[in-house]
């Protein structure tokens, strides 16, 4: 990619991501949803399984606990936002009209994609007050980065899945598609308990799962009890998730107009 | 019974004081078709919801087949078939079973719901397609079961609600030569809606024409037509400089009509019988013609001037009726 | 056989064909509570003796299992709901209504394919927990208990689902409202029990009726048939169904009328 391309690319996809931003406040039907979901996750989650705090979980409050879980999730319902503006802009021909520009190609993907991480610090923030109302005390600078970081790497790479959908099924119907597997990578990493509490068939899912490690590391930013190891984890995790769903989407963006 | 449908000042007010319908008298008699026209929100759909008991007037009163729509709706609902717009049909359905299912629905007992949905699947010309679900039905296939879910009960009066509107103009005659073929045959009671000037002019014996709520035009397509104005004769002079002669013959006939250029035309006072006339006139003053156009009013014709404006959607009606809109404004003003 | 009776039947059998032919319409409410009811039982499994005012169970499935299949009626009565609002957005609501069929049967027969498909989906999670090893203490009468309750349970949220399609018209709404009932379920002791819980998540558990039906059903699987706990869960129903049936015949009145 030559220089003069790199710039276009880079000031068309911040003009795309500036749009689905502004998209955001002119449908707030599409965006409530990610917003209260995660509040919703962190009180209800906190609140039903109180129980959970009497036994060796790293912490005493299961709502801190339950906080990184929080994040994750609004991290990944921004994810899907990307996928769905997309969709969305598939069905209603302003790909066409893009791609049928001069345009480069690659702004299609990396506008959502920057939306995406910026909306997760949004909803981040959120959660993050929320449980200081609720009587938890922010985990300090570095923990603080910690979390968002997390959450800003999980956002970015469903954003790249979720947009993989879009560009291949093309129609906003394929939301669920998106959704689904989103959720069922977090529910089966360490959602409600660590891994040493884990029985049966979840402890193997969840050993093998990469969101396993980004919310370990995240819960460990929370408690204040960050290592560099569950650090490294963290990075080759999202390395992981970046690697597979990012091709995922690339390719999709290399046939889109070719069939 | 002579009346299959009286209507007399019937009213349907929405909230916010929004007249759809604003005072309609109609007289369908038994065994007609009747053809209800007019453009998107003229209220024909609502006089059709309150004439088949889903909708209460505001105002007024109503009988189908001698019963009262309000106080005596399940009478009207046993005589009736309803097929209402978009063809409503269960997707996930197969049409044996929907078929069945009607029958049930108007307590038709078993074994001989059974022989009439294999009867009316036969007639409509979907037997094979009889264990597929609707869903995959094409749009005139789903309109044909339409009609069948209508007729399992042999209603006295059927109600068609845009039957035709989105079809293919294949399946829109076939549609049509089927709806012919049942008034003729069990002589039902036919009241259409349509936006389509063709459907109207084509299966309507007689034509009602609803406008705002409120109908400005009623009687056989013939009726209407000559109601208009007299037909349009156009004469273009085989020798172009001859032009003011041919002019000056026709004029005994009726007052002068645009024409293209080089071309006369009248409006014939005598109707179309005056052609002889003018044909010999014209012989007589030695003018030979290189065409004769005579242009009969339709009901586009009827339709604009009775409501001021055209009927929207039917631009996608007929190929043919852009060509004679284009003829037709020149008449009757 | 009386028109009425057999319309409702026939009636009641095309929603449930329908229901089967359309997998968007049955899997969510399999594939949630189930896949829930899996990851909540590995992940706790291993702490709920340790934990203060747990109730004794012998393994978290057994403690899971109703609250599945509470959730799962749920979600299959929202789903109702929506083919109903669907049968009025497509039109086949209004061919029912121009039709001499008895007016009750459109109710009915909705409610009627409700009961029956709740009572089979109870059946199956209770039978797929036993596969995975969890105990009905009460045995096969209290198994019946939790499949009957279950089935009755349907008539209420059934009904639910029914008012709102008849109210908005639209299935989009009604499944809109799915994430609120699911919020609902969450502030209640479904998932975990009460004794656990603290300050005013507690009293919201505690005065939101789904805590009290869910336990009703419940304590027959990890206890034994209790028919005072049955009755309580009985009694939940029947309120909650004569609002919602009620509120639902009186709109279907209403659209039928053409007021609306």
């Amino acid at each position: 990619m030559s220089a003069s391309t790199f710039s276009r690319t880079v000031s068309v996809s911040g003009m795309l991501a500036w749009r689905a931003l502004i998209l955001v406040r002119r449908m707030p039907a599409v965006f409530i949803p990610s917003l209260v979901m995660p509040l919703f996750i962190l009180v209800a989650t906190s609140g039903a399984f109180h129980g959970i705090s009497a036994v060796p979980i790293g912490t005493s409050s299961y709502l801190a606990f339950t906080l990184p879980f929080a994040t994750i999730m609004g991290a990944g319902f921004a994810g899907i936002n990307a996928g769905m503006t997309l969709a969305r802009d598939i069905e209603g021909g302003f790909v066409d009209r893009l791609i049928s520009s001069p345009a480069p190609r690659m702004s299609l993907v990396a506008g959502p994609f920057t939306a995406a991480a910026m909306r997760s610090l949004f909803t981040t923030t959120v959660v993050m007050l929320a449980a200081w109302i609720g009587q938890l005390p922010p985990p300090g600078l570095l923990g603080t980065i910690g979390i968002y970081v997390m959450a800003a790497s999980f956002a970015m790479a469903t954003a790249c899945w979720s947009m993989g959908v879009a560009l291949r099924a093309r129609t906003v119907q394929a939301a669920p598609m998106m959704q689904l597997v989103v959720f069922i990578l977090v529910f089966t990493s360490v959602a409600y308990a660590p891994r040493d509490l884990q029985t049966g068939w979840l402890r193997t899912v969840s050993d093998w799962n990469p969101v396993t490690r980004i919310l370990e590391f995240s819960r460990t930013a929370e408690f204040q009890t960050m290592t560099w190891a569950g650090l490294w984890a963290a990075i080759a995790s999202i390395a992981v998730l970046m690697a597979v769903f990012g091709s995922f989407a690339l390719y999709g963006l290399s046939r889109l107009g070719n069939d | 019974m002579t009346d299959a449908i009286v209507v007399e000042g019937l009213v349907r007010e929405f909230k916010g004081g929004i007249l759809a319908v604003d005072g309609i008298d109609l007289h369908v008699r038994a065994g007609e078709v009747y053809g209800f026209l007019g453009p998107n929100g003229a209220g024909k759909s609502t006089t059709v919801r309150m004439l088949t008991t889903l909708l209460r007037p505001t105002g007024g009163r109503a009988t189908v087949a001698g019963f009262d729509v309000v106080h005596d709706a399940a009478s009207v609902r046993r005589a009736i078939g309803v097929a209402l717009q978009d063809a409503a049909i269960d997707p996930f359905m197969t049409g044996r079973e929907l078929l069945r299912l009607q029958a049930v629905l108007h307590a038709i007992p078993r074994q001989e719901g059974h022989a009439r949905a294999e009867e009316l699947l036969e007639r409509v010309g979907l037997t094979d397609a009889a264990d597929r679900r609707v869903g995959t039905y094409s749009g005139g296939m789903r309109r044909r079961l339409d009609l069948a879910l209508a007729l399992v009960h042999e209603p006295v009066v059927l109600f068609l609600d845009e039957p035709t509107t989105g079809l293919d103009p294949t399946s829109r005659v076939a549609l049509w030569e089927e709806v012919r073929r049942l008034n003729r045959e069990s002589g039902t009671t036919v009241f259409l809606t349509t936006q389509y000037l063709e459907e109207a002019d084509q299966l309507a014996g007689r034509v009602g024409i609803i406008d705002g709520g409120k109908i400005v035009a009623e009687g056989t397509p013939t009726e209407l037509k000559t109601s208009v104005g007299d037909p349009t004769l156009m004469i273009t002079p085989a020798d172009p400089s001859r032009v003011g002669d041919t002019a000056e013959v026709l004029a005994q006939f009726g007052p002068a009509a645009d024409g293209k250029p080089g071309a006369v035309a009248v409006r014939l006072a005598a109707g179309a019988e005056g052609i002889v006339q003018v044909v010999r006139a014209l012989d007589e003053a030695d003018i030979a013609t290189a065409a004769i156009d005579l242009h009969q009013p339709t009901l586009d014709d009827v339709f604009v001037i009775k409501t001021g404006h055209r009927l929207e959607g039917d631009a996608s009606a007929a190929p043919g009726s852009g060509r004679r809109r284009g003829r037709g404004s020149k008449v009757g003003r | 056989m009386n028109p009425a009776i057999r319309q409702t039947v026939a009636l009641a059998r095309r929603s449930i064909n329908s229901t089967f032919r359309f997998p968007q319409a049955w899997f969510p409410s399999l594939f949630f509570p189930l896949v829930l009811m899996a990851i909540f039982t590995a992940s706790f499994g291993r702490s709920v003796s340790f934990i203060p005012g747990f109730p004794h169970v012998d393994g978290f499935l057994s403690f899971a299992v109703t609250g599945a299949i509470v959730q799962g009626v749920l979600i299959s009565a929202v789903g109702a709901g929506a083919f109903f609002a669907g049968d009025i957005e497509g039109g086949f609501f209004d061919r029912l209504a121009s039709s001499p069929a008895s007016r009750s049967a459109i109710l009915v027969s909705r409610l009627c394919a409700s009961v029956v498909l709740a009572a089979g989906q109870a059946t199956f999670f209770l039978l797929i927990a036993v596969i995975f090893g969890a105990t009905v203490q009460g045995g096969v009468v209290g198994a019946l208990i939790v499949i009957v309750l279950a089935a009755l349970l349907a008539i209420p949220i059934g009904g639910l689902g029914v008012l709102l399609a008849l109210r908005t018209g639209s299935a989009e709404a009604v499944q809109g409202m799915f994430p609120l009932f699911f919020a609902l379920m969450f502030f209640s002791s479904t998932f975990f029990p009460r004794e656990t819980m603290t300050g005013w998540f507690k009293i919201v558990a505690d005065i939101n009726p789904i805590s009290h039906l869910v336990e009703g059903m419940r304590v027959q699987v990890i206890h034994g048939v209790d028919w005072q706990a049955a009755g309580t869960s009985l009694a939940i129903i029947l309120v909650l169904g004569v609002l919602t049936v009620g509120g639902s015949a009186i709109n279907l009145r209403r659209r039928l009328e053409g007021d609306s």
